[in-house]
């Protein structure tokens, strides 16, 4: 080890730094609310100019374990931003239910840390301790309203498959690393080159590759299996789900990026028909069940899978030799974190008060009830749906062409692809319609969240528009990072 | 068979095996987290043998082998706490109870 490494992973450790600095702001001033805030955003902002520093920089620290990028900090950026998203949400949701903000946003921060971490992963052992950095204070948030039954219940479902999942993962890292003999990225990627040279693959070898996309698959809530998903997501105080939902999804997606494409690209031609079908079955089921649901957190649970769906798309995209999938990966990633995180936070707004359920009923006449809400949700609703010119229609778009250029049964895809947003648009507009055409049941009153969390919203659904009315913009940095690896 | 890399690779897949089988027919979150700290110790068992019967692994197995033991007792720490808040909420320890939230 020397400095220049502890210079590349420099954001990694200034986000441990600031989770610290969050436990000892709130040991040194116990109840000081403003302080602990004040500490976790500004040090976010800190992290963030950090990032920024190494952007167009690329290197590696600790013998190749660590590799900075243009990827890395793309994807660094975004963790750090559904961060700050989560604590500006978190804050008006946690307080009034009496549960503590420090360590929330303490452990929220040593997930993201996680994250971070595995951004930049490119050895196996490194990309396992990372991944478990990430999903272990995840258990805790699901969990964290520890006298709510369904908050308790959500986590212990989250732990056991996350846990279950996460065993088999490393069951398969073993034999690959048992049988290539080496943890880092390039060398696995070198062993698998030979064999896709004309070798043939040993079935240990082979045993763990597969043990290892399952467990990839887990993570990302990929059908089938997804089965966590809907009790965590429902379960979790809202806010927490609107992290779960976009934090390790795109933190799965990031160690999908970093194996599949580094480690297991010469045998993409092999994987390609595996992803087409999770791809066509995370879609499809995830739309079909969330058309039935009255819950609209248990909604937006399903609908998190069938977008896991679309991603998965521009995964197959790459499999059938499209490079430009994985900046579609990307800009979909970064366009679904926005929306996604907007749709739940005004889930959150609404449930602020104890009490208040994310039952559909609960939207209706939202729209006079609370106009500004009312028209963010629909905004970040029909951005899930795909509607032009919001952010979920270039994310879609990026990702249907580059699976339509790949060819072949990648066309079928596509087309599945496109029925199922079409289909999705039933469930999504089924809420704007609640929300503007139906009479509440009985009076609610506005729910007139805080300053944060208006900054929250404002920044997600300025975000969710500038990527649909400018998605040059957004396009140019995810196809710098698109160009990595294999 | 006994003293090669086969047999001890045999050995940890059958606890594996077993563990897994655990997770999914037991009912009960302790002996699920059981099965799991079981299927993570097969790994366990097979990163060692690797490290033994394989010269050049030596050295990286008595690493990974000592991270994967401290992953483990992490998430054996938060699953118990967990295990313990919906104890308190339920009074119960099967997972077939926890059905609150599907319909």
């Amino acid at each position: 080890m020397s400095w220049s490494d502890l210079g590349t992973i420099a954001p990694v450790v200034a986000s441990v730094l600031v989770a610290a600095a969050i436990l000892i702001v709130d040991l040194a001033l116990p109840n000081r609310r403003q302080a602990i805030i004040a500490t976790a955003l500004g040090g976010l902002g800190i992290v963030a100019v950090v990032i920024l520093l190494q952007a167009g920089h690329t290197g590696s620290a600790f013998g190749g374990a660590y590799s900075l990028d243009n990827l890395t900090v793309f994807l660094d950026m975004i963790f750090v931003a559904i961060a700050a998203l989560t604590i500006l949400f978190g804050v008006d949701y946690i307080e009034p239910r009496g549960l503590p903000i420090a360590e929330f946003a303490a452990i929220l921060v040593f997930a993201v840390t996680g994250a971070m971490l595995i951004a930049g992963s490119t050895d196996l052992v490194l990309l396992f301790v990372a991944l478990e950095l990430m999903v272990l204070p995840g258990y805790v948030l699901a969990g964290f309203a520890r006298r709510d039954p369904y908050s308790t219940e959500g986590a212990i479902k989250y732990f056991l498959l996350g846990s279950f999942s996460s065993a088999i993962l490393l069951f398969g890292l073993a034999y690959v690393w048992g049988i290539t003999g080496t943890t880092r990225v390039d060398g696995v990627t070198a062993a698998l080159a030979k064999v896709a040279a004309g070798g043939s693959i040993q079935p240990g070898l082979a045993m763990g590759l597969a043990f290892m996309s399952a467990g990839v698959a887990f993570k990302m809530a990929a059908v089938p299996f997804h089965y966590w998903t809907p009790d965590a997501y429902q379960g979790s105080p809202t806010p927490i789900t609107a992290y779960l939902s976009v934090g390790p999804k795109v933190g799965a997606f990031a160690i999908a990026l970093r194996l599949f494409v580094g480690a297991l690209g010469p045998l993409r031609a092999d994987w390609l028909p595996v992803v087409i079908v999770l791809a066509a079955l995370t879609m499809t089921l995830g739309n079909l069940v969330a058309i039935s649901q009255d819950n609209v957190k248990r909604m937006l649970a399903y609908s998190s899978i069938a977008h896991t769906g679309y991603i998965l798309v521009g995964l197959a995209a790459y499999a059938g030799g499209q490079h430009s999938g994985l900046s579609a990966i990307l800009f979909y990633g970064a366009a679904y974190t926005f929306m996604n995180m907007g749709a739940f936070a005004v889930v959150a707004a609404l449930q602020r008060r104890p009490g208040v359920s994310s039952q559909i009923a609960t939207f209706a006449g939202l729209g006079r009830r609370d106009p500004w809400l009312g028209a963010l949700m629909a905004v970040f609703l029909l951005s899930l749906t795909g509607i032009p010119p919001l952010a979920g229609f270039w994310a879609k778009a990026y990702v249907i062409l580059a699976a339509v250029q790949a060819g072949g049964w990648l066309t079928a895809l596509a087309v599945l692809a496109m029925v199922n947003a079409a289909a999705a648009a039933f469930y999504y507009l089924r809420v704007v319609v609640y929300m503007y055409m139906r009479e509440p049941a009985d009076e609610l009153r506005p729910s007139s969240p805080g300053l944060l969390f208006r900054v929250g919203l404002g920044v997600t659904c300025v975000l969710t528009l500038v990527f649909g009315l400018f998605p040059a913009i957004a396009a140019a940095a995810t196809n710098a990072a698109g160009v990595f690896g294999g | 068979m006994s003293g090669s890399l086969d047999s001890y690779l045999v050995l940890s897949g059958l606890l594996f095996a077993i563990g897994t089988f655990g997770f999914l027919a037991r009912r009960n979150a302790i002996s699920m987290l059981m099965s799991i700290e079981l299927m993570i110790n097969a790994v366990n068992l097979t990163v060692v043998a690797f490290g033994a019967f394989v010269p050049a692994l030596n050295t990286h197995a008595a690493v990974i082998a000592l991270l994967v033991i401290a992953v483990a007792a992490a998430e054996a720490t938060i699953g118990l706490a967990l295990v313990m808040a919906i104890y308190r909420n339920r009074k119960t320890p099967l997972v077939d109870e926890y059905d609150s939230m599907s319909q």
